[in-house]
């Protein structure tokens, strides 16, 4: 292959500052220029349409506009057919032709399929300018594993960009094949055109799905390059591409090609990652150069700076993906390829129930990290065991991408003595040995003391508690009748008995009243039975007291008198005689409203009748027929009195 | 006297009577029951719910036949039957909260939302307490408390003293008192038991404005819905909602409690 020599040749360091001040003005016309009326315009697509089912596949939702300021990443929770195992992962580029500016921003997210058969990636929404944009949706087809080859690139197609760049420069002539490796290079044309290749080139050409392969692009020059740019923002369908960044400063390294001496710049760096097996390719990409033009004219060169505006375009390269040996996989292998260590540390070794301790599981090593999902530390009985804080970062060492996984646990202790977190387990595939690897840490044993309060068992302050959930509800269990059944229709108030006894206390009470009524009139009757003969049997007695008045029976007679008197009082007042005191009939006679002459005259009645009986002489007629005189007076007015 | 030793006589040869009225079933039943509940934990519902009818049709209706039996209907898939069987389940054991769960449970599936006149919260705790009774535990109790401030007042009519008289007068008033309070609850719950109400069996029943079938369609009711049972007439029942809906369904769509 033929080259021919660059005509112009610049020193490399101005050459260099030339290029670096084009890339600053292009950034900062990026915040001046005003917005245009422009709608934006989003788009989604796959790098594969089919893949084998344990495969991944990038989606990349790309929106353009003439000004995007701040766009979010797309709503990506109606993706219900895939995991996503890794995005988003952002890039925007920006672009200034002919005076019209047009941005573009791009989220790429690697999904692996839950499923096999046709999967729809929904339409996502994106936020732009407070205005919703939503992207069609993309089918992916999901083979059962092995069954599947690697088919063509997207799905959808996607939105049509505008704002495009119009092709400044003439057409790109590939060139054949380059001269090392499977290096393919753009010629430059045969005559008066600067000597400007640019290469992309790989570091294998054979991989495993997720072993990283090298991506370089190489500008060799022999001019002078004033402007550079990217027709279209890189695609690489089919892998998982991470950036490696170059320094703002293109570094130049000068080579020598046969008798030529080029200036070399690598123009970008990309670690790719295949999701899926097959043969994958890299597609070409079309960079714009502007360069200076050699012109005949001095006066044009002395006071114009002559430029033209040259496209070279890559070639495609094409990876042999193999995918991952299906014999010997381990069970716990998640998807990491590369080549890590595992450190599990606790925190501390010593602690107390309730007591929070934190675990850290670490993986690190040469790989992407990104797809590993599965937490590698056991549920524990004896601790109670909150979900992981997961931290990724990767970093590049070299051009070789170092993953670093951690999973940050808090484990509270829940029963006293001598505990274990058990050893962990990671499996990864080694590409480079072509085998899967396990790595294990020892288990740490924890020494678990009783809770500052004494607390054996679970519970206590320090545990933060939760409300019980209800996760589902049926109805409570059939019952069981370890007693025997009974019939319990029969309701006591609808018994007979329930009735009687409901009459019972109303009969009952309404018998003791008429009772109690009757025998109180019973009583009453014998009073006043009593209280009516009261005065003929005093009468009866003063006739039998007349009969004795004589001097030899003056006793018998004042007895009888004053016996006629009391029982008479006793009668009226339905009382007993023999416990009639003469204070005592007082008090009666007076209650019924007896004349004090009368009562005088009953007490001195009586008081003779007392004095005659016990005196030791006889008294005469005459004074015993005043007596009785006496008395038959006073039981006329006590009647009349008394009845009154 | 003589009146109280008539009464005396009667209430012993009732309570003598009452005793000797017993279904002498329970073995069958009983083996039925074990047969009914290995059948529902078995997973066969239908057996089971065969079972439990049969012991019922021996008269013996116990509220845990009952629950049980509303279970498996339930597991069946007939709401209706469930709706109504624990309904009488709670009719017999006003206290068991499994079956008033378990209802609440069917009734949030059947396709009727009626709802319930608000009840004042003082109003609503005491219908939850007497809810919990049963109506021969409130009945023996308002028969003691009625029992107690009768007697008491024979006592009074009896008594002589003045002191004494006063005290047993207050005993008796509050006796009285306390009596009337359970014969309330005692009226409730025979309300809550006597209540004609009917569980609608079938998917889907129109109610319609009188008792014959080219009457015009009022509403739609839906199996499990409970209906107060108004009126009847030959073969349809007149029937009203809690929100005072009414209209006339044919007597073999709905289920009496």
């Amino acid at each position: 292959m033929r080259r021919t020599r660059a005509l112009d040749r610049g020193r490399p360091a101005g050459r260099v500052a030339l290029l670096s001040i084009a890339v600053l003005t292009l950034s900062a016309l990026r915040g001046v220029v005003p917005a245009l009326a422009q709608d934006a315009s989003v788009g989604a697509q796959v790098d594969r349409s089919r893949i084998d089912e344990g495969g991944q596949v990038v989606l990349t939702v790309e929106v353009s506009a003439g000004n995007l300021g701040d766009v979010a990443p797309p709503d990506v929770s109606g993706i219900v057919d895939f995991d996503i195992v890794g995005g988003p992962m952002t890039s925007s580029r920006f672009q200034w032709v002919n005076g019209r500016t047009s941005a573009t921003k791009s989220f790429a997210y690697v999904l692996r399929p839950r499923k096999t058969g046709t999967l729809a990636i929904p339409p996502l929404g994106l936020l732009v300018g407070g205005k919703t944009y939503r992207t069609g949706s993309v089918d992916v087809e999901v083979y059962p594993a092995g069954g599947a080859g690697i088919g063509p690139r997207g799905g959808s197609p996607r939105s049509g960009q505008r704002g495009g760049p119009g092709q400044i420069g003439g057409p790109g002539q590939m060139g054949g094949p380059g001269q090392m490796g499977g290096q393919q290079r753009a010629q430059p044309p045969p005559l008066a055109a600067p000597q400007v290749t640019v290469v992309a080139d790989v570091d294998s050409r054979t991989a495993y799905i997720g072993q990283q392969v090298t991506l370089r692009v190489v500008l060799d020059t022999q001019t002078e390059i004033l402007n550079l740019g990217m027709k279209d923002t890189p695609t690489f369908p089919g892998f998982w591409a991470e950036e490696i960044k170059l320094p703002e400063n293109l570094e130049m390294r000068r080579v020598q090609r046969g008798t030529d001496v080029y200036n070399e710049y690598t123009l970008m760096k990309r670690a790719l990652f295949p999701t899926g097996s097959g043969a994958l390719t890299i597609p070409g990409m079309t960079y714009q150069i502007q360069v200076r033009r050699r012109s005949q004219d001095p006066i044009e060169s002395f006071f114009f700076t002559p430029t033209e505006t040259i496209s070279r375009r890559t070639e495609p390269i094409t990876i042999h993906v193999q995918p991952l040996p299906a014999a010997s996989r381990p069970p716990d292998f998640s998807g990491a390829v590369g080549n890590f260590s595992l450190n599990v540390n606790a925190d501390r070794r010593e602690t107390r129930v309730n007591d929070a301790i934190g675990v850290k599981v670490k993986v690190t090593g040469e790989g992407n990290l990104s797809a590993v999902s599965s937490p590698p530390l056991a549920e524990l009985s004896d601790f109670k065991r909150y979900a992981p804080k997961v931290s990724s970062s990767s970093t590049l060492v070299g051009d070789r991408l170092r993953g670093e996984k951690s999973w940050d646990y808090v484990l509270i202790p829940l029963a006293p003595g001598s505990q274990t977190i058990p050893s962990v387990n990671f499996s990864f595939f080694d590409p480079r040995a072509g085998v899967y690897r396990t790595v294990s840490s020892a288990a740490i044993p924890i020494q678990v003391a009783r809770g500052a309060d004494g607390s054996v068992g679970t519970g206590g302050a320090s545990v933060a508690q939760s409300d019980v959930r209800q996760l589902r509800k049926d109805i409570h269990f059939i019952k069981q009748a370890p007693d025997g059944l009974e019939d319990r229709s029969r309701l006591f108030y609808r018994a007979p008995l329930f009735s009687v006894l409901l009459l019972l206390p109303v009969v009952g009470d309404l018998g003791l009243f008429v009772f109690t009524r009757r025998r109180e009139a019973r009583q009453a009757n014998a009073r006043q039975r009593r209280e009516r003969r009261a005065r003929s049997q005093a009468r009866r007695r003063l006739k039998e007291a007349r009969r004795r008045m004589s001097p030899s029976t003056s006793r018998a007679f004042y007895a009888e008198v004053a016996r006629a008197l009391t029982e008479y009082v006793a009668a009226k007042f339905d009382t007993s005689a023999a416990g009639l005191t003469h204070d005592r009939i007082e008090e009666l006679l007076s209650s019924r409203g007896a004349s004090d002459e009368v009562r005088r005259e009953f007490h001195r009645c009586l008081e003779a009748c007392d004095y005659a009986r016990f005196a030791p002489t006889s008294s005469g007629d005459e004074q015993m027929r005043r007596t009785l005189l006496a008395a038959e007076e006073i039981l006329v007015r006590l009647e009349r009195s008394l009845s009154s | 006297m003589t009146l109280i030793r008539c009464a005396a006589l009667a209430a012993l040869a009732l309570l003598g009577s009452a005793a000797g009225a017993r279904p002498v079933a329970a073995s069958t039943s009983r083996e039925l029951f074990e047969a009914g509940n290995n059948a529902y934990e078995l997973g066969r519902f239908d057996e089971a719910a065969t079972a439990y009818e049969k012991i019922l049709g021996y008269g013996v209706s116990d509220p845990r036949v009952l629950y049980n039996l509303a279970n498996s209907y339930f597991k069946q898939g007939k709401l209706g039957a469930a709706i109504l069987h624990y309904e009488r389940a709670l009719r017999l054991d006003p206290s068991d909260r499994d079956a008033r769960d378990n209802l609440e449970f069917a009734r949030g599936m059947i396709r009727d939302r009626v709802t319930e006149s608000e009840v004042p919260y003082p109003v609503k705790v005491v219908q939850d307490v007497l809810d919990g009774l049963s109506a021969n535990l409130v009945g023996a109790v308002f028969l003691l408390l009625y029992c107690a401030a009768g007697g008491l007042v024979g006592v009074l009519v009896l008594a002589r003293g003045h002191a004494g008289r006063r005290a047993l007068g207050y005993c008796a008033a509050a006796a009285g008192f306390l009596a009337l309070v359970a014969g309330g609850a005692l009226a409730y719950k025979i309300e809550q038991i006597t209540a004609a109400r009917a569980i609608v069996m079938e998917e889907k029943v129109d109610v319609l404005s009188g008792p014959a079938a080219d009457n015009t369609v009022l509403f739609t009711v839906h199996e499990g819905t409970r209906l107060e049972v108004r009126n009847r007439r030959d073969g349809w029942y007149q029937v009203s909602l809690p929100n005072a809906m009414s209209g006339w369904v044919p007597s073999g769509a709905v289920e009496q409690v």
